[in-house]
């Protein structure tokens, strides 16, 4: 069974029992209460003697037992609970990781340059997604240095996210329009997204805004050839507008979540005509990260049980291949396929006149005197037609 | 989900150990109210074997009765705490499991506040409080993050800061279970320091006597520990002796932080080092290429994240991605180069992605102008290039 679900589970039964001892302790002693009062007022009612008669003594040590036993129980089951409890930590431990120093390099960020470096760096990552406050507190409380000028470009971005975040779209259209070129130029659908909201928007106010609708429909004259697919969605929407777009094959297009991304989107656009990468820098190592940790920690263990050196140390590189994906790809790897390494300046990619691309290393290993044949294909040729390449 | 799996310990983890917490709490209160019934209880017999008169007996009654009441408001009080605890649990589950569910664009987002909640506890760690609250605040994720556990902490180690022993004392009190187990020394530490401040106050006489109340039944350790304290008393408190001067450090304090820190971080189970900065590591090396640290102008990426100069610095140290499988990319569109974009070679050696060199052919009258030597061909000149 998966990690979450095995600790919900033992989550689960403890909330359970917990709602069963509330109840049960609490009806345990109001019974009790109850019947303390009944005797004592029976006690007072027929005492005219001023002591106790034997039936009285009686009933009162039965009391007395009662009272002793219900409350051991109660103590005894709320007791019963700490195997429930302690189950769920351990299921915690046994999903999760709990020990993830291993695979931090404790020297690498020790020093105070790197804190500050660290420190800038979630700076930027704040500016550029308009939280200038955040930003600023940051700025205050580790004594950074920046400057105003680094902050005066975000102001109109911050600005234009806080009115898309109240679901106020004429700023981010305004300013779409204004940079339509650079826009188109990057292939940017912003601005059809931010119209496309502002449709969906009146649509699903019904009936009254049709007119209306159907006005603002005009504003996508530039967009029918680049996006007819979502253009034809959007048109099918106004069949629906007496029933209302909830119960209609239309209703994702009201996901709230929609409002969250356009804000992405227009951060992302924003700051690329800032001149700024398009992802944050943070994000993107963050995400890589995430990525990377499993298969660290897993390759951790392994080399722990051979007693190899720490997973930060082998020779300049770590020691797993990690599938970060092809959107974090920003770098051009080739790998020699003869010799299973990564080229470098001193053993570059050549090309064999076949076609094929093996490192320089591997065809002089593969030469045999003045002739050489490729090892995909059964051309022959001298090594010195092979030529260096660059990707 | 590996993710989940190596990240989200602390996540889940931090609530448990409150929870066990509450429930000890909890079996306290009630075992106490319980035993005070009981002492009626007993009561109230010795009454029924003396036959006692029946004042007395209802006197004794009320008592039970009052007795009752206060333990069923402390029995529902503590439980309703317990409850609050594991709900807490409950809900950071939830929201981690939601991760598997979700569309791209909802995990999209769901990774943003992932981010913030790393960062939340990196500020956290690194004293920025008002940051991290109004973080915390901003992305809505105030259940999901321990931050009632570093503001407890802030506190503690102010008043340790400011030469104030009590706040420590009560926190090592308050997870004396735990503390124990661990065979912690910071008790001992505390009441050491407090021993030495009142040797430099000049009361030496209440120095002797803190010493005979608080150092009892120790290890060796301690043992050694104490007999060189003591020797402080026949030294004036200016002292040379470099033994002695050493214990009237002032910045002793300051190892005292240091040590409730990592023991408050062992009672939790959290790490040395927040997840944030682990994961900064791991991504910085995963996303490392030797490309990133050339410096002729044309192997760095604009878009790549340790290409740029903050992440360059602080990825120096850190390893490189291995890479046992080529993978190339089209260095003009970013796009990868495979079966459905193969790469091409112009006759001057670069290789760039089939879609590229048509689109620039295209736009220039079939002619491609090498980016990196500005060189300029025809589509015909270019070879194609096999990548095993």
């Amino acid at each position: 069974m998966d990690a979450c679900g095995a600790v919900e589970k033992e989550i689960d039964k403890v909330l359970t029992k917990f709602d069963d001892i509330r109840r049960n302790s609490s009806t345990t002693i109001d019974d009790l209460l109850n019947h303390v009062n009944n005797i004592r007022r029976e006690i007072e009612d027929g005492g005219t003697s001023g002591t106790i008669n034997p039936g009285q003594a009686i009933l009162l040590s039965q009391t007395v037992k009662r009272i002793q036993d219900s409350l051991g129980h109660v103590s005894a089951d709320h007791k019963d609970l700490h195997g429930n409890v302690s189950k769920v930590g351990k299921a915690i431990d046994r999903n999760f990781v709990s020990d993830f120093n291993s695979v931090c390099n404790e020297t690498a960020f020790a020093k105070e340059e790197q804190t500050s470096e660290i420190n800038q760096v979630i700076c930027e990552h704040f500016l550029r997604q308009g939280m200038l406050d955040i930003a600023e507190s940051l700025v205050e409380e580790s004594g950074l240095e920046i400057h105003d000028q680094q902050i005066e470009p975000f102001l109109e971005l911050h600005r234009i996210l806080e009115a898309l975040k109240q679901h106020n779209l004429s700023p981010a259209l305004h300013w779409a329009q204004a940079h339509r070129n650079e826009l188109t130029h990057h292939r940017s659908s912003l601005e059809f997204k931010l119209l496309r909201l502002n449709f969906i928007d009146l649509v699903s106010q019904g009936v009254a805004k049709q007119q209306e609708a159907l006005h603002f429909a005009r504003n996508f004259a530039p967009f029918a050839s680049s996006h007819t697919k979502e253009l034809q969605v959007l048109m099918g929407t106004l069949l629906y507008l007496r029933q209302g777009l909830d119960s209609s094959p239309y209703r994702h297009l009201l996901d709230p979540i929609h409002w969250v991304d356009i804000c992405d989107v227009f951060t992302r656009e924003a700051c690329t005509l800032l001149g700024l990468s398009m992802e944050s820098a943070l994000s993107v190592i963050v995400k890589a990260g995430c990525a990377a940790l499993p298969p660290l920690l897993t390759i951790k263990q392994v080399m722990l049980q051979r007693q190899c050196s720490g997973v930060w140390s082998a020779k300049d590189e770590l020691p797993v291949e990690i599938d970060i994906g092809v959107d974090c790809r920003f770098h051009s790897i080739f790998a020699c396929p003869i010799l299973k390494q990564q080229s470098n300046d001193s053993n570059p990619p050549v090309r064999l006149i076949c076609g094929h691309v093996i490192s320089r290393d591997a065809l002089q290993k593969l030469a045999n005197g003045n002739k050489v044949k490729c090892p995909y294909c059964p051309v022959e040729q001298a090594p010195s037609d092979a030529r260096q390449i660059f990707f | 989900m590996a993710d989940l799996k190596s990240l989200e310990h602390p996540t889940l983890k931090v609530p448990y150990e409150i929870l066990n917490k509450k429930f000890r709490a909890a079996q306290k209160n009630i075992d106490r109210e319980v035993s005070h019934i009981q002492i009626d209880a007993n009561e109230l017999e010795s009454c029924l074997k003396k036959n006692a008169p029946l004042g007395d007996v209802s006197r004794v009654l009320d008592g039970v009765v009052e007795k009752l009441t206060i333990m069923k408001r402390k029995a529902e009080e503590s439980i309703l705490d317990e409850v609050q605890a594991a709900r807490v649990c409950k809900r950071r589950i939830e929201h981690l499991k939601d991760y598997e569910t979700l569309s791209p664009t909802a995990a999209n987002q769901w990774q943003k506040k992932r981010l913030d909640r790393m960062l939340v506890e990196y500020f956290l760690r690194a004293g920025y409080y008002s940051s991290a609250i109004k973080l915390a605040n901003q992305s809505n994720i105030e259940d999901l993050i321990n931050i009632e556990l570093f503001l407890v902490a802030k506190e503690v180690e102010d008043t340790l800061a400011k030469g104030d022993t009590s706040k420590c004392l009560a926190w090592f009190h308050d997870n004396k279970s735990k503390l124990r187990k661990m065979q912690s020394t910071l008790e001992f530490n505390l009441r050491e320091q407090e021993f030495i401040e009142l040797v430099r106050a000049n009361r030496r006489l209440d120095a002797v006597k803190h010493a005979r109340k608080y150092f009892v039944d120790l290890n060796d350790n301690q043992l050694c520990g104490v007999q060189k304290a003591m020797g402080l008393l026949a030294y004036p408190v200016n002292t040379e002796v470099p033994a002695y001067k050493e214990l009237l450090e002032p910045s002793r304090w300051q190892r005292l932080v240091q040590q409730f820190r990592q023991e408050n971080f062992k009672v939790y189970q959290l790490n040395s080092h927040s997840v944030f900065t682990v994961t900064l590591q791991a991504g910085l090396s995963a996303l490392k290429t030797p490309q990133c640290y050339k410096d002729d102008g044309l192997s760095k990426n604009p878009e790549c994240p340790v290409c740029s100069s903050h992440m360059n610095r602080l990825a120096r140290k850190l390893p490189f991605a291995h890479s046992a499988q080529s993978k190339l990319i089209c260095s003009i569109s970013g796009r990868p180069l495979n079966e459905h974009n193969p790469p091409l070679m112009l006759p001057n050696g670069h290789v760039y992605g089939c879609d590229s060199l048509h689109e620039m052919a295209e736009e220039h009258e079939g002619r491609i102008v090498c980016p990196r030597t500005k060189q300029i061909f025809t589509l015909d000149e270019v070879e194609k290039v096999y990548v095993m």
